[in-house]
């Protein structure tokens, strides 16, 4: 096993993979639990496509550069979240059908150009990523990337929790509630950049969202959530990357969001919140513990 | 008692529909305010309009002392996500934010406060409980603790009994009693008459395109009541009828 791992690491592209996919994983962490905190799984989803036609514009133009990318991908991302939000406030649609509408459009759009630009364009890595051939200067996005998104984590921690908990409360607290909103979407949108080349659109909100959904069904405190979906990300890419180096037909991109997967299993199974709860006996002796489950309070004080 | 906030000639609504018009108060330091009105007759939006989060129709809203940093809020719990995972001690500390800003950690004289908030709110017992094990009453008695974290001079609180049994509110009844003896003004949204009548100042009944301001002897009659779609004849006159005999029985 040993001499496996020893000569996995001899390689340059895997340590670029397994460095890169570490540094992703400890950028997309907080954005995926906010995700699922807020509600907004399905809605990180719609995003990955809407920056698609931003993207393809950018390659069509300027070539597969991390500079196309970046630009094209942030423009499409900022104008899709303008518009959704706009149709949200300013007409009867609400925000989860105006992002849909927004991103059904924008990914036909998307194609459509990709189709147009001719058979140059590589669509598989688009759609699924290149983690084994990351270049320096993808290197340097997910890095710059990540540094951003901590460092505005360390800052919008607390308003984004309050937000999330209690938007109404924070309403009242503050003078411009969306603008957590907006940084926050602004944050998904860089780190769905990121994630872009590595592992593609459609794979790149898997590592955003199983490790999160997992973390739910152990984590009872936020620090525990945000700590949880960071190792789960982390193990997924270290065992994805690891397995697809195993079976070289295996595509990495997949491999790492298939062991989310797994890990998303077994929590489900296991975890003190999920199944794994309501199988354990209730303890009589447990009502002065601090971590009672849904399980163990069902028997005694049922929430309302 | 001075005023905190002072409200003249005030119309609220929306474009296509006024609530109603008209109304001028006084909400003064020291005092409890209790809002009644069937549904849809404009009490949370009068409490979003003293929170700033929609413009009157018309009128003037003045803050004697100067716009106040902090008001005490306590929202309807339909928006409030109870399976984030946050502990009830981490809940009651939201109310004490601002003081420590974005980043900032709590230091160890706020983690008092927070304890003693929680003491007075008597979840004190159940600090280190999550959100989700919790029942609507012990919920609310947490929501209160952050109120009381807030120190502000006026509380808005919404609907503050929904969903709690007779012992919660009779204790959170006692807090707003205490609010009020500290000289705060607690503005609170109610459907019960009898906690408005044993703990409330001054009503404001809102209904058929009218508020009616003043003391509650005056604005709580059972004609008033009737007239502003509040009871039916029938209620009215089952509820007073029980409330004399009760005072006559005391």
């Amino acid at each position: 096993m040993f001499e496996l791992f020893a000569e996995m690491w001899r390689f340059a592209f895997m340590q670029r993979a397994f460095v890169a996919t570490t540094v992703l994983s400890a950028s997309v962490a907080p954005i995926g639990a906010f995700l699922v905190l807020r509600r907004l799984s399905l809605a990180g989803e719609a995003m990955a496509h809407a920056i698609t036609p931003g993207v393809v514009i950018g390659f069509v133009v300027a070539g597969l550069s991390v500079t196309s990318l970046l630009v094209g991908g942030l423009v499409a991302g900022v104008v899709a979240a303008a518009l959704t939000a706009l149709l949200a406030r300013k007409t009867i649609l609400r925000s989860d059908a105006s992002l849909a509408s927004i991103y059904l459009i924008a990914l036909a759009a998307g194609i459509f150009i990709l189709s147009a630009a001719g058979s140059a364009v590589p669509l598989k890595s688009f759609l699924f990523g290149s983690v084994l051939g990351i270049d320096d200067a993808s290197m340097m996005l997910v890095g710059g990337v990540a540094t951003v998104t901590l460092v505005s984590f360390a800052v919008l921690l607390r308003p984004l929790i309050i937000s999330t908990c209690d938007p109404t409360f924070f309403e009242a607290q503050t003078k411009r509630p969306w603008l957590i909103e907006q940084a926050f979407m602004l944050l998904l949108v860089l780190n769905l950049i990121a994630a872009f080349k590595t592992l593609g659109t459609l794979m790149a909100v898997g590592l955003m969202i199983l490790p999160a959904t997992s973390a739910r069904y152990w984590a009872s405190t936020i620090t525990g959530q945000l700590g949880l979906t960071f190792f789960f990300a982390l193990a997924s890419c270290w065992v994805g990357l690891t397995l697809s180096y195993l079976f070289p037909e295996t595509p990495s991109g997949p491999a790492i969001v298939l062991t989310a997967g797994g890990f998303f299993l077994i929590s489900v199974l296991l975890g003190p919140l999920g199944f794994g709860g309501r199988w354990r006996k209730p303890s009589h002796q447990s009502s002065g513990q601090t971590s009672t489950t849904l399980a163990q309070t069902s028997n005694k004080e049922r929430p309302q | 008692m001075s005023a905190v906030l002072e409200i003249r000639n005030l119309a609220l609504g929306y474009p296509e529909l006024t609530l109603f018009r008209g109304l001028s108060l006084d909400v003064e330091r020291g005092s409890t305010l209790a809002i009644l009105g069937a549904n849809g007759s404009g009490k949370s939006t009068f409490v979003k309009m003293l929170l700033g989060l929609m413009a009157p129709l018309s009128g003037k809203l003045s803050w004697p002392d100067g716009p106040l940093k902090e008001i005490g809020y306590l929202a309807q719990m339909t928006e409030f996500d109870r399976r984030f995972p946050l502990r009830v001690r981490d809940l009651v500390a939201m109310g004490a934010w601002k003081g420590f800003g974005l980043g900032g950690r709590l230091d160890r004289e706020t983690s008092a406060k927070v304890s003693s908030a929680m003491d007075a709110a008597g979840v004190l017992d159940i600090a280190d409980r999550s959100l989700h094990t919790l029942s609507g009453g012990q919920l609310q008695r947490a929501l209160f603790a952050r109120v009381i974290m807030q120190d502000a001079p006026l509380i808005l609180l919404d609907e503050p009994f929904a969903a709690v049994d007779q012992t919660t509110e009779a204790h959170l009844l006692s807090l707003i009693d205490r609010w009020r003896d500290e000289g705060r003004a607690v503005v609170l949204v109610v459907h019960d008459l009898s906690s408005v009548l044993d703990h409330c100042d001054n009503a404001l009944l809102l209904g058929n395109g009218e508020a009616c301001h003043g003391s509650v002897d005056i604005i709580l009659t059972p004609e008033r009541l009737v007239a502003q779609n509040y009871l039916s004849k029938s209620q009215a006159s089952w509820m007073f009828r029980a409330s004399r005999e009760e005072a006559t029985h005391v």
